[in-house]
């Protein structure tokens, strides 16, 4: 799954799933979505299922300290293209 | 210290209507709340009784996403009439947020609706490695929910009770938020109780053979409290609120006064956790006469708990008769709503203000025959115009919990 293709699918739960209007990549997502740590929780488990595999605690807990979309996707990255080798 | 309590405030959402006016119309024309029960795709086959009390009607909920999404069906109801009150009352936002202000709130079992999401995830070993329960299903489902979402959307910093005892959960809310404004532990309390469409809850009292089977083809002639035909209760869904405050205070402030809180009494049987009991029952509406410092007489209509299953409702006539006579007029007026567990006790006590406000009394609707064992007791014979200063609203729970309030017409409270 390339960047692009990522972006596409975690911008389309952002605003189905929570209701962002027009969001931009770097977009605080609490300030200007009022997106917080309970929907981040429910972020990574909607993510899990597109990727096919859980997230361990470690990286959950790392998911914590992300501020923008494309903070999302700096963090999802690396972690899918280390599990899907 | 001992502060009379009034209403200021309340909000109705209820199988017969939403607000006044509907209550009211429906109230004065007979008008039944209960439909046929709606497919959930899961147990409604496999229950006897078809009837549901129903809300059929679109709400304009206009929560936010933030708001929503703590929130299950039960939560919107009790969100909603919540919202209303405080919207109605005036209060300012320093007071509502002060910790003077505080709620008490419940529902039977929080949002089954939810909790059936959850359970899904004992049965999902496909995808077992992920996380199947939600980050805020808990909060959606757990059983206080309605009562901090309440807080969270409105900034309630008060005590929160949150009564969870089936049929006396709104009633207890609103007898234990008197309480704490009657001994100055608080100077407002948001009370009431919601619940919403589940039909676990109705096949929790089908199993016990306590829901009505003869009227699925009418659901409109069922539930029939006091009837010589009557045969079960039907189960309900909506929600209520009341906005109970200090008098004095209310009075200040210029607050309308829909009536005032004069007594309330809560007790257990002590024993059978289904039956009712007389005793219980009897030492319950003595307690609450007691508590108001008035005698029977001063009572002029009963609201009665009146689910029409067989017993419960000749239990209760005896009650009645044994402590008010035949003098006050008694009617049921889950007739009208079906059983709306949790919250009936608040429904129903809204239904008496509206009744005291306009000057009427609504009869036990489908009261066809009395049943000779529910005779003693003076049934309203139709739509009456009459003017009441004091009514009781009774409620009686699974658990053998009991509760009687005793409220006071706001134009006789003394202002």
């Amino acid at each position: 799954m390339t960047r692009d293709v990522l972006q596409e699918k975690i911008l389309d739960i952002l605003v189905r799933d929570f209701e962002f209007q027009d969001p931009q990549l770097d977009d605080n997502l609490r300030d200007d979505h009022g997106f917080d740590s309970i929907d981040a929780i429910e972020l990574l488990g909607k993510i899990e299922r597109i990727f096919g595999f859980s997230l361990t605690r470690e990286e959950k807990e790392k998911a914590m300290d992300i501020r923008t979309i494309n903070d999302i996707l700096d963090y999802l990255e690396p972690i899918y293209q280390g599990r899907s080798k | 210290m001992k502060r009379r309590v009034v209403i200021t405030a309340c909000s109705a959402i209820s199988p017969i209507g939403y607000g006044k006016k509907a209550i009211t119309d429906g109230l004065q024309h007979g008008r039944s709340g209960v439909r046929p029960l709606r497919d959930d795709g899961l147990l409604t086959n496999h229950i006897h009784s078809r009837v549901f009390g129903t809300v059929d009607y679109p709400i304009n909920y206009q929560f936010t996403r933030s708001q929503r999404k703590t929130m299950g069906p039960v939560a919107y109801y009790a969100c909603q009439v919540a919202g209303d009150v405080l919207a109605a009352s005036g209060l300012s936002e320093e007071f509502i947020t002060s910790g003077r202000l505080g709620v008490a709130f419940g529902s039977t079992h929080g949002s089954p609706t939810v909790q059936r999401e959850i359970y899904k995830t004992f049965f999902q070993n496909l995808e077992a490695e992920f996380s199947s329960i939600g980050a805020v299903d808990y909060l959606r489902s757990m059983v206080h929910t309605t009562a901090v979402n309440i807080t969270r959307m409105f900034g309630i910093t008060g005590r929160v009770i949150a009564s969870s005892t089936a049929c006396t959960t709104s009633s207890q809310a609103i007898g234990f938020g008197y309480e704490m404004i009657k001994y100055g532990m608080q100077d407002a309390m948001v009370c009431g109780g919601a619940d919403e469409y589940d039909t676990t809850t109705v096949a929790v009292f089908d199993n016990l053979l306590a829901c009505s089977v003869a009227y699925n083809a009418t659901p409109e002639r069922t539930p029939r409290p006091f009837d010589r035909k009557r045969d079960g209760l039907v189960v309900g869904e909506g929600g209520g609120a009341v906005l109970l405050e200090e008098f004095e205070a209310a009075k200040k402030r210029g607050a309308p006064i829909l009536g005032e809180i004069i007594g309330f009494s809560c007790n257990n049987n002590g024993g059978d956790l289904i039956l009712p009991n007389l005793a219980g029952i009897t030492a319950t509406l003595r307690l609450a006469l007691a508590d108001a410092a008035i005698e029977p007489a001063a009572v002029d209509y009963i609201s009665a708990h009146a689910t029409a299953t067989k017993m419960g409702d000749i239990i209760e006539s005896q009650a009645i008769e044994a402590v008010y006579g035949d003098r006050p007029f008694v009617s049921g007026l889950k007739s009208y709503t079906g059983h709306t567990m949790g919250s009936c006790g608040v429904i129903e006590l809204i239904m008496t203000l509206y009744m005291m406000e306009e000057g009427f009394v609504a009869p036990t609707l489908n009261l066809d025959e009395v049943d000779p064992r529910c005779a003693p007791v003076r049934h309203t014979p139709g739509v009456l115009q009459t003017k009441t200063k004091i009514a009781a609203v009774q409620n009686f729970a699974f658990g053998g919990v009991n509760t009687s309030l005793l409220v006071k017409n706001g134009r006789e409270a003394g202002i």
